[in-house]
């Protein structure tokens, strides 16, 4: 029952178990701020990822899945499927309308051949548009330069339908950073270039494919001349900068994936006919089905479709089997699993963030050690009087161990509600770093001048420690006042700039597990700390200790 | 080795309650051996007030140290028993409880704990010997015993005070008090008086006597013969052994 009473008492009556409690808290809140602005960013990146991707894919690349509308009605039937949309993944090369002359910058593209109705139903893709009209609370936000101000719904819904009512053609939608002509702002917006001349929907775009047979040898280049129509941000800048959305039919047509004739052997006869195919079908659940969920779903679906075409005597071309590990075919996968060569180096750097910033839990150990040790030594007295009393070695121990344990769930607790604190203010920690108060700078120069009167004034009693204390406050403030002032001069410092990274704002929720493990580990951490000097207090000889002054 | 077995003066029934049969205690002082005690022996009887008299590190202390549980004599070279068990051959649980309920201890410094006011300070041998929910069950009767136990001892003004608050005789009456909380057989003080002036050690010593008076069994080192007047019984320590034992009852 003692540890309890001289647990509390020690921590309340003095100083320097406060400092480890505050170093504990530093240090668990910079792990948790660490962790959660990594995990929020990677929440981000997946969230975008998943707005273009649907729940399940069913994927079979270069020859495509031929009969993908009767696949596709087949899945729209089942209960826990609420759409699903074929699409045409491949590359090519699309001649920008820049810059002014005749040679024209060539880019390098993704070609997304999509059915812009069901797409849109499985991926959201409309809300990606980026040129559309501005609600009214955005145009209160927004800079008055920008361009969207000018955007009317009608880009919107040629957009959406990947269409230009305009010449009443099939349109292309970029990616936005397809075009080198969008250029980022501060506030994360884009500017066309040269005033908004370089706006992308006023111009078309030569877009040229290079289709394969189905022995896989290359075709006649096939090419098209589209107007733009609009540009997506999915928030992946490696989909953005690379990938362009164009009408399903224009996709097949280009890369020879259309319905056509099916020849005989010597390619004189007309024998049939080979349907059109799509290389992926994306599925999207309903409700709360997770794509772990759906996926044995679908593979379940495209099993009972492959066997009922197999089975049709009509049916001339088959699909493809389902992939498994002994045979090639049609690859099933949820839509995290087709973006883990993108996802999976993301998480690999916040786990090596993690475990980098988790060797604080060593500097976090090493300092409870320290002031244990120091007031172990410090109460060595004590510990001979408690022996004297029929204290136990086991007891006195366990009073430095719970004293430790005290000390990091503490410490955890303050350090969680400081990370709390600084994550969820970290966007106007953030712009106020960004455009600093110059009366900041006066707030800290007055403290530090005050701190400096009453330093003077108390240092007539002769102490040097409340001096120090004084002088050590007073610089503190003045480098802050010359800081903000430096900052304020400069226009601010920015550190997550818009420009640069791809997010407009920085991630400012807390990830709680991550949080949960910090402060475990942080206990943990203590307890090793306190582990040394509770040993050595256990060991401490009472008469020793009590002829100790 | 001198052995000292006179029984009690006054009171032939009296039985042995502590014992220290040639007890050998060497110190390590770098890298020479001190030896302090070279078989000491030395019989208390159940309700005699002893005095152990000698000089400066004649090994006074280290007998009572050794008799208190708090050290142990050197391997093999005598035992200290106590209602006949001998404590070296205690297991460590058993040891705790000895110093925790049989024996009190009152310091020359007080050894008091600073952090803790002058009733948890009284009460502290006590919370040692509980588990928390003895604690939780018997607080009331606790700390009511000590409230009288002090009262008696003249600080029940001081109940919440810190002894950084209180004069030495007072600190030292607390430390009085922690040390009968437990209603120990034998109280052991070290030099009880050596650190008060003549008044308040007279005090000191006149509340040891009222103790005594009520069945108390105390061992007191002092190196002052005037003190050591006040015991039933006189020992001196010389060159590690007992040299001479006074009967003065």
């Amino acid at each position: 029952m003692y540890h309890a009473l001289l647990t509390n008492r020690y921590l309340t009556t003095r100083v320097i178990p406060l400092i480890a409690v505050a170093a504990v808290a530093l240090c668990v809140a910079l792990v948790i701020i660490v962790v959660s602005v990594m995990t929020g960013f990677l929440d981000m990146v997946k969230d975008s990822g998943r707005t273009l991707m649907g729940d399940v894919v069913i994927s079979y690349p270069i020859n495509g899945i031929p009969h993908y509308e009767r696949l596709i009605e087949r899945l729209e039937k089942l209960p826990d499927v609420h759409a699903a949309t074929p699409v045409i993944d491949s590359w090519g090369l699309v001649k920008m309308p820049y810059p002014d002359g005749p040679n024209k910058q060539t880019e390098t593209v993704q070609i997304w051949g999509v059915d812009p109705e069901s797409f849109n139903e499985v991926t959201g893709f409309a809300d990606t548009l980026y040129w559309r009209p501005l609600t009214e609370d955005e145009q209160n936000k927004a800079h008055e330069d920008d361009f969207r101000r000018l955007v009317s719904n009608k880009v919107l819904q040629d957009g959406i339908a990947l269409h230009d009512s305009r010449s009443d053609l099939p349109g292309i939608v970029l990616g936005m950073h397809v075009s080198e002509a969008n250029v980022r702002q501060e506030d994360g917006s884009y500017q066309p270039m040269r005033e908004g001349y370089w706006w992308m929907p006023n111009f078309q775009v030569t877009l040229t494919t290079l289709p394969i047979d189905t022995s896989g040898g290359f075709l006649e280049p096939e090419s098209t001349i589209l107007p733009v129509v609009n540009e997506f941000i999915s928030g992946v800048y490696l989909i953005d900068d690379k990938r362009v959305m164009v009408p399903l039919q224009i996709a097949q047509r280009l890369l020879h994936l259309d319905e056509a004739e099916l020849l005989d052997e010597e390619g004189e006869e007309v024998i049939g006919i080979d349907p059109a195919r799509a290389t992926m079908i994306l599925i999207r659940g309903k409700g709360n089905m997770t794509p772990d969920e759906l996926e044995p779903i679908i593979e379940q679906s495209y099993e009972q479709f492959y066997d009922e075409l197999w089975k049709d005597t009509s049916a001339q071309i088959l699909p493809p089997p389902r992939a498994t590990e002994e045979q090639h075919g049609a690859i099933i996968q949820t839509w995290e699993k087709q973006q883990e060569p993108f996802i999976g180096p993301i998480e690999k750097e916040r786990e090596l963030m993690r475990t980098l910033f988790s060797l604080v839990y060593l500097v976090c150990a090493g300092l409870v050690l320290a002031i244990f040790w120091a007031i172990v030594y410090e109460k060595t007295r004590d510990i001979g009087i408690l022996r004297s009393i029929g204290a136990s070695r086991l007891g006195i121990s366990w009073i430095f161990l719970r004293y430790g344990l005290v000390v990091g769930v503490l410490g955890s607790i303050v350090g969680l509600g400081l990370a709390y604190l600084v994550v969820h203010n970290i966007n106007t920690i953030h712009t106020a770093m960004g455009h600093p108060p110059i009366t900041l700078a006066i707030v800290f120069a007055l403290s530090a001048l005050v701190t400096l009167i009453l330093t003077i004034m108390r240092s007539r009693s002769g102490r040097l420690l409340p001096l120090v204390l004084g002088l050590l406050i007073t610089v503190t403030l003045i480098l802050l006042a010359v800081l903000v002032y430096i900052a304020w001069k400069l226009g601010g410092v920015v550190i997550w700039d818009p420009k640069v990274y791809y997010f407009t704002t920085i991630p400012n929720t807390l990830d709680m597990a991550s949080a949960l493990l910090t402060m475990i580990g942080a206990v943990l951490f203590s307890l090793i700390g306190a582990f040394l000097p509770a040993a050595k207090a256990a060991d401490t000889d009472p008469v020793k200790a009590l002829r100790y002054e | 080795m001198s052995d000292q077995t006179t029984t009690q003066s006054g009171d032939s029934a009296a039985s042995p309650i502590l014992q220290a049969r040639d007890v050998h205690k060497t110190y390590r002082l770098g890298r020479v051996d001190v030896p302090v005690l070279k078989g000491a022996s030395l019989t208390v009887y159940r309700g005699e007030w002893i005095a152990i008299l000698g000089a400066s590190g004649s090994g006074k202390s280290t007998l009572l140290h050794l008799m208190g549980d708090l050290d142990q004599p050197d391997t093999a070279k005598g035992t200290i028993h106590f209602d006949g068990n001998d404590l070296t051959q205690l297991t460590q649980s058993r040891r705790n409880r000895y110093r925790n309920n049989s024996i009190g201890f009152v310091f020359q410094f007080y050894h008091l704990l600073p952090e803790l006011n002058v009733t948890e300070n009284t009460i502290l041998p006590s919370l040692v010997g509980l588990s928390r929910f003895a604690y939780y069950r018997q607080r009331a009767e606790l700390r009511g015993q000590a409230a009288s136990l002090l009262q008696a001892f003249g600080l029940d003004h001081r109940l919440t005070h810190r002894p950084r608050e209180l004069s030495g005789g007072e600190r030292q009456r607390v430390a009085i008090a922690r040390a009968l909380i437990n209603r120990p057989q034998v109280l052991l003080a070290d030099e009880p008086t050596g650190n008060l002036d003549e008044q308040t050690g007279g005090e000191i010593l006149d509340l040891l006597a009222r103790q005594h008076q009520a069945g108390l069994t105390i061992v007191m080192v002092t190196h002052d013969p005037d003190i050591a007047k006040r015991a039933d019984r006189i020992v001196r320590l010389h060159h590690g052994q007992v040299q001479e034992d006074i009967n003065r009852i």
